[in-house]
């Protein structure tokens, strides 16, 4: 099933007098459940595709179509609902909150989603979800004592306490070496798996392609190639 | 969950440090205010601690208590026409204590009133702050122009006029000393609106004193600084507050891109205000009352509860200001700016 599209999305960008357009109109739909992949050389339009689907900045023109309504026409505050309850973000950084513990930076993510479950039952998702993650050991630290792939587990596991239906991830694994990165990479995506979430990623890391249901691939603010991995190696 | 709390507690440094220019600068507000209203206290207490009323002077008098003379029978007419009003006269001069030393004293005497201190002939009641001068109940003290002596009958505290302690003496030896039949002053307490009196002029309390040379321009300058001051704080307190969020402008946006509504950052930064405020406030209050109570007799120092708790409201109600203004940007931020700026 088709629950998230994207039809002839286009963004313009002025700087002074000069007018560029870094989105030329993009088409694409993500699959419930499945984990796609955006690829393409640095400045081909990733990031922006990535920011303006996820809601956190409006397109100059076309639709982005989630559950059937079109957020490039909704108010700020009904992206907001949706970003802060549908919606889980990854990114570079992990953007942790500095002055919440690991345990408090999840108890927040609740809160904002306006979470049906009692404290009693948050807390023991915290730890569910920490343990899944990898991070229940750290629960009362606080992000300056964490390492960097410390960091971005906790991030994700904010990215995911809530349940969201699509997780954004925009390079989650770029400012961790070689092996921490992969640990991060199939923890999302055996947890987005098993959670069912459905996963939007940008991504340099060659070797996370294989285990994404689909690669797209972008050159300069177009789509070049939509293709499953399989079909390609 | 109480995002301020949890911010407050973890950067106790920087919320300590905010907390003590509040602290400080208010504490400076109280201060200077404190001092100009105890400069004004001591300039003109036995005026300022009158009752809301009317004095009447002569109307050729160029509004200088100094030249007026007021119609004997006129004053009698006043005098009868309401309850517990009274003629007065002061003047500046000196007394001599025992070893032959100068005391300068305003001299005051009145007609028969509760507002007044009043004493016999040959008889003298001071103002409290002639005690630390060494003069005890008892002592002779004596002025050149007056053939007799004065007998220090007791004191009474806060009456000062243009800055010298007041001399309550009796109107014959008033009228010894200076030679005059008539009082310079009436004073009709609880009058809020002057009546029409053939050749006299009326003055509320406050246009009285501010024919009393010096006062004016005295208390003009205080109330200059002191506003000064607490406009100045003010603005102090928004840069302050402008600067702490434009430091937390990464962590706005993202506490925004994951979700969190404009009005809860705003509240936010309302609790940790009035929070950091309310204890600072709180505590220089809590300190000017101390020195308040201690403060040597010599500092002329008077702040009252209410003083203290206007210049706390005024300073509460700018300090909010400010810092609604600064957060004016919190409603600006993009979640993706901090999210382009790299790690917060
Ligand atoms: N806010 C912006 N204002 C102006 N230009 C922008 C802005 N954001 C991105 N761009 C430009 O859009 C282009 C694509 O950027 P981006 O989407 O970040 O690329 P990618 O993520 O694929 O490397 C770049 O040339 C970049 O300079
Ligand atoms: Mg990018």
């Amino acid at each position: 099933m088709e629950f998230f599209t994207v039809n002839e999305l286009k963004k313009a960008f002025t700087n002074g007098e000069v007018k560029e357009e870094i989105l030329k109109g993009i088409n694409l739909s993500l699959k419930k459940g499945e984990m796609t992949a955006l690829v393409g050389a640095s400045g081909s339009g990733k990031s922006t595709l990535l920011t303006i689907a996820a809601g956190l900045q409006p397109a100059s023109d076309g639709q982005i179509l989630f559950e059937g309504k079109n957020i490039n026409t909704m108010n700020q505050e009904q992206i907001r609902k949706i970003r802060a309850s549908k919606f889980g973000f990854v990114f570079q950084f992990a953007h942790l909150v500095p002055f919440l513990t690991v345990e408090e930076q999840l108890m927040l993510m609740l809160d904002v989603s306006e979470s049906r479950l009692n404290k009693h039952e948050q807390k023991s998702e915290v730890n569910r979800i920490l343990k899944l993650v990898g991070m229940d050991h750290r629960k009362t630290a606080y992000p300056s004592s964490l390492s960097g792939g410390e960091k971005q587990r906790v991030a994700f596991a904010r990215a995911i306490i809530h349940q969201p239906m699509v997780l954004f991830a925009d390079e989650p694994t770029a400012s961790l070496d070689s092996k921490r990165s992969k640990e991060i990479m199939s923890l999302i995506r055996d947890l987005t798996k098993n959670l069912n979430i459905t996963t939007l990623m940008v991504t340099h890391d060659e070797e996370m392609l294989p285990y994404t249901d689909r690669i797209i691939k972008m050159s300069d603010g177009l789509i070049l190639q939509n293709f499953e991995p399989q079909a390609k190696s | 969950m109480n995002l301020a709390w949890k911010e407050v507690k973890k950067n106790k440094l920087r919320f300590l440090i905010l907390g003590s220019i509040i602290f400080l600068i208010s504490l400076l507000t109280f201060i200077i205010s404190g001092l100009a209203n105890g400069l004004s206290q001591d300039n003109a207490a036995l005026v300022k601690d009158l009752p809301d009323g009317q004095f009447y002077m002569n109307a050729d008098a160029d509004e200088t208590y100094n030249l007026s003379r007021i119609d004997r029978h006129i004053q009698e007419k006043l005098l009868t026409s309401q309850k517990d009003v009274a003629a007065l006269s002061i003047q500046m001069g000196f007394l001599n204590d025992k070893n032959d030393k100068q005391q300068s004293v305003a001299f005051v005497t009145s007609t028969e009133s509760k507002m007044f201190e009043n004493v016999k002939p040959g008889e003298i009641i001071l103002d409290r702050s002639m005690e630390d001068k060494g003069i005890k109940a008892g002592d002779i003290l004596t002025n050149n122009q007056f053939s007799g002596e004065f007998m220090v009958k007791g004191f009474v505290d806060q009456k000062k006029f243009s800055h010298a302690p007041v001399a309550f003496i009796h109107i014959e030896n008033y009228k010894e000393m200076y030679r005059v039949g008539e009082m310079q002053l009436i004073f009709v307490p609880g009058q809020d609106k002057a009546q029409e009196a053939d050749g006299l002029q009326s003055f509320s309390k406050k246009e009285f004193l501010d024919t009393i040379p010096s006062y004016n321009a005295e208390q003009m300058s205080l109330n200059m600084i002191v506003w000064f001051l607490v406009v100045i704080s003010g603005m102090l307190f928004a840069i302050f507050f402008y600067m702490m969020n434009v430091q937390k402008i990464a962590l706005y946006g993202i506490l925004k891109a994951i979700g969190l509504k404009t009005s809860a950052l705003f509240k936010m930064m309302w609790t940790q205000m009035l929070f950091i405020t309310g204890i600072a406030l709180g505590l220089s209050a809590a300190l000017i009352q101390g020195f308040n109570m201690f403060a040597p007799e010599e500092i002329p120092f008077r702040l009252t509860i209410e003083t203290i708790s206007l210049l706390s409201m005024v300073f509460f109600i700018i300090g909010f200001i400010g810092a609604t203004l600064s957060g004016v940007q919190i409603k600006k931020i993009e979640p993706l700016q901090a999210i382009q700026q790299g790690e917060v």
